[in-house]
């Protein structure tokens, strides 16, 4: 493997979340999906967040996780001062300040924060499933959930072809720089992702054929040379997912106090550093990408 | 070695959807069991539809208009479906690294006996016996995506052995390796051939290797089958090779310029090795 | 005397702080020389030539290409010197047609108008492309494909080109083909590196080999010097070109001596010609 590439594939450990199978931890993903996209209260999907990084923590992936989630941060200080100035709420927005031709709404701030937290909340447990669940595990697993066999199949291929394909568009990179390409800019996109596409394709049409050749979708009933056995304390950890996510989405529905949309109030020197920081994080960080996209 | 034909091809014609040329033109071909056979052609010259009309993919799983019949093993492809000749017939493809899926080579070569429904001791047991015969011994963990070429390949060969097949099909098994894959493969290949007596059907270009290896070698060009016969009597049409753009063993090629120097006899038939090539001029010189 | 166009000094390449993929390596290739390197996957060969492109810069050591040291220039600044031909086409092939993907090139490195006009239709006479210029490269077939590869670099009229595996895959016509090319290339007074496991190709084609085991050159020379040392040809699994193996035969047999050593039918059938009474 050559190249830095974005780590987005299975991470062998032997942390306590590594051992817990599979099926747990999608019902978990399925909860922090269930209860981050039923409310917008910050304290709610701040707990999710700060629990996902604990499970980063646990899972001693820090390392890959941080590689994987970088592209999050310019984008959090995109989303966060896109809806500051043009929130995606019903009016009345009430104004806290104003630069140039931009008005910054409290609505605004709090719509940003919550939709960064919410996005936050999913990826971050995502992530950390995909590092610790072997796709064997993944792929039996839901096997015996009665997943349809193509469906699975797709999954957990398209899972082992990002490590492959960014490797691949790596070489096709160099290919190209090899041919005088300059940059990385939208010039350079065409020339870069179109022989990846076709040697997915190429890739992808010979496989099929291969499996073909090896009697895959027949309608017969298939044995699984793999066996995953689900111990009582997996159990134990899916019930307690999937009661506390339908506790939690249940007391969002009901108590609408938790609404804190038009409570929740930014005082304006906050406001200001809030909007501050956003634009000049998001800048920072393009300068720093094309800086690093120059110099290779 | 037993005449027993477990192949049989008659009056094959077959053209693709949406094209106007046949692929496959009046192919008419008996291959028996435990014979070596080696199609050479150009690229386009039909090898791989051939291959494909072995195991059913062709008529079953590509469009197009198919004439004539394929009988393996006593079953019509026509008739049977893909899975059953599946388990008569293996396929091996040019690139190794795009017939992987799998995240370890143990469940890579599950895939078709999962397929199969065979059960799971039965698979760790095919599993384990076909990577001695390829010679990749206790590799069932390793990741088939971090083996070299040579290894991938053989990893492919054992996936299509387990389903214990009568007869192994290769299209161009050796054209993305190195020397030493190559090697690798050319004696996988000729082990099972000789000590497992399984039927062997390879579409090369590696010439001076068929010559030493096969049984039989045809000749295809255009759809059509040119020659069909043994490694001598093939390779000794040189014209005929020459016309379709296509080269001999370079030792038959020297003899056939001798020839015409007049500073050999004509011959009926020229040597393909280096051993017979040296038993011919050892005299001379 | 003339000065190398390509130069290692003390060349190392080591990946990931563990691997090292070239150990300690000098070299030195004249202008217009045609070089094969052979080797196994792992010998060290293509982390080696690029490093003459600068697709790789030393972990110690030096490169020079053209007097000028690799690491104060950009991969796309070399590019105008020395050209890369990819071993997969589809690595590099995006455009809709043909004539377009010539064009890439030299656009990239600064041609004007005129000029890219101008290296695109000798690139299409020279490769014998009429037929397909407008074709897309998807739909042209992959030997083809791989000719328009090369002359997509040759577009740049670099001063060295860099062929990696041209002839994997391809059935005799083409390998033909592209054997004619490099040698009219060569005649134009190109530098070439050749890396393949083609030795029919090489036999051709080159008339220095260098062999790559382990990191590091183990065979330099004339082609026939490298392939009369047999036993460590054997112990690469590199395999000579039959007529070679015949000459080895005789060769040990007394039947011929060490100058008579053929690489190709021509001299195989010429020796022995004079061999036969």
């Amino acid at each position: 493997m050559q190249g830095v590439y974005i780590p987005i594939n299975y991470i062998p450990g032997d942390s306590i979340i590594h051992k817990i199978a599979p099926i747990p931890k999608f019902i978990w993903v399925l909860g922090f999906l269930l209860i981050g996209f039923s409310t917008r209260n910050p304290a709610i999907l701040g707990a999710l967040v700060l629990f996902g990084f604990i499970m980063v923590f646990v899972a001693k992936v820090w390392k890959p996780f941080t590689i994987a989630f970088i592209i999050w941060i310019p984008l959090a200080f995109t989303t966060f001062f896109f809806q500051g100035i043009a929130p995606a709420f019903p009016r009345p927005w009430e104004p806290i300040f104003s630069f140039g031709p931009f008005t910054v709404y409290q609505i605004g701030l709090y719509s940003g924060l919550t939709l960064v937290l919410r996005a936050w909340a999913v990826t971050i447990v995502a992530l950390v499933s995909i590092f610790t669940t072997h796709p064997g595990d993944l792929f039996t697993s839901l096997q015996k959930l009665g997943m349809p066999f193509e469906l699975n199949f797709i999954l957990t291929m398209t899972l082992q072809l990002i490590p492959i394909l960014q490797n691949e568009l790596y070489v096709v990179l160099s290919a190209q720089k090899s041919r005088g390409l300059k940059g990385t800019g939208f010039g350079a996109l065409i020339p870069s992702m179109v022989p990846v596409f076709a040697g997915t394709i190429e890739r992808v049409s010979q496989l099929s054929i291969g499996l073909e050749s090896k009697a895959f979708g027949s309608k017969t009933k298939k044995t699984s040379y793999r066996n995953i056995s689900m111990y009582p304390k997996d159990y134990i950890i899916l019930v307690i997912g999937a009661l506390v996510s339908a506790a939690i989405t249940y007391w969002i529905f009901v108590d609408k106090s938790l609404d804190w949309s038009r409570t929740f109030l930014f005082p304006k020197p906050v406001a200001i550093a809030m909007i501050t920081v956003a634009v000049l994080g998001f800048l920072t960080y393009m300068i720093f990408v094309i800086y690093i996209l120059i110099k290779v | 070695m037993a005449n027993h034909p477990i192949i049989s091809i008659k009056d094959l014609t077959y053209t693709y959807a949406a094209t106007e040329t046949p692929a496959l033109r009046n192919i008419n071909l008996t291959i028996n069991e435990g014979e070596y056979v080696s199609l050479l052609g150009l690229n386009g010259s039909g090898k791989t539809s051939l291959l494909l009309c072995l195991n059913g993919i062709i008529p079953n799983m590509m469009m197009g208009e198919f004439e004539g019949s394929v009988v393996v093993d006593g079953f019509d492809t026509t008739e049977v479906p893909v899975r059953e000749l599946a388990k008569l017939v293996g396929m091996v493809f040019d690139n190794p690294e795009f017939q992987i899926s799998q995240w370890s080579i143990a469940e890579e070569i599950a895939l078709g006996l999962e397929n199969l429904g065979i059960s799971p001791n039965e698979m760790v047991k095919r599993i384990r016996d076909m990577l001695e015969v390829v010679g990749l011994p206790r590799f069932e963990e390793r990741s088939p995506w971090a083996l070299s070429g040579g290894q991938q390949q053989r990893v492919s060969i054992a996936s299509a052995l387990a389903m214990y097949p009568k007869i192994l099909v290769m299209d161009e098994p050796t054209s993305n390796l190195d020397p030493i894959g190559k090697e690798e493969v050319f004696q996988v290949a000729n082990n099972l051939n000789l000590e497992k007596k399984m039927t062997i059907v390879v579409a090369e270009h590696e010439v001076e290797v068929m010559a030493a290896y096969a049984d039989r070698i045809i000749l295809m060009d255009n759809g059509e089958i040119i020659l069909n016969g043994t490694p001598e009597e093939v390779f000794s049409q040189v014209d005929r090779f020459e016309k379709i753009g296509l080269r001999v063993p370079q030792v038959t090629a020297v003899t056939k310029n001798l020839e015409e120097a007049k500073k050999i006899k004509a011959l009926k038939k020229y040597p393909v090795t280096v051993d017979q090539f040296y038993s011919l001029v050892n005299g001379l010189i | 005397m003339t000065k190398p166009i390509i130069e290692c000094q003390g060349l190392t390449h080591i990946y990931k702080n563990t691997v090292v993929a070239v150990d300690n390596l000098n070299l030195k290739v004249l202008p217009g020389e045609v070089v094969g390197i052979i080797g196994q996957n792992g010998s060290g060969k293509t982390t080696l030539v690029k490093h003459f492109n600068g697709l790789l810069k030393p972990t110690k050591g030096k490169v020079l290409i053209d007097g000028r040291d690799t690491t104060t220039m950009k991969i796309q600044e070399l590019a105008k010197t020395v050209g890369y031909v990819f071993q997969n086409p589809n690595q590099q092939l995006f455009a809709k047609t043909v004539e377009s993907e010539l064009e890439f090139g030299p656009r990239n490195i600064g041609c004007s108008e005129e000029e890219v006009i101008e290296r695109r239709e000798h690139a299409i006479e020279f490769f014998g492309l009429e037929n397909i210029r407008l074709s897309h490269p998807y739909r042209i077939g992959f030997p083809l494909r791989k000719l328009v590869g090369m002359a997509s670099i040759y577009t740049m009229k670099p001063k060295i080109y860099i062929v990696d595996e041209p002839t994997t895959g391809q059935d005799h016509i083409t390998t033909k083909r592209v054997n004619n090319l490099i040698n009219k290339l060569r005649d134009e007074g190109a530098t070439i590196i050749c890396v393949a496991h083609d030795m029919i190709l090489l036999a051709d084609i080159a008339q220095r080999m260098i062999v790559m085991k382990d990191s590091k050159i183990i065979l330099d020379g004339k082609m026939k010097e490298v392939f009369l040392n047999f036993e460590t040809i054997k112990s690469t699994h590199i395999t000579p070109p039959q007529v070679t193996e015949v000459s080895r035969v005789l060769l040990q047999n007394k039947k011929i001596g060490k100058d008579d050593l053929c690489l190709t039918i021509p001299e195989m059938t010429t020796l022995l010609k004079k061999k036969i009474k």
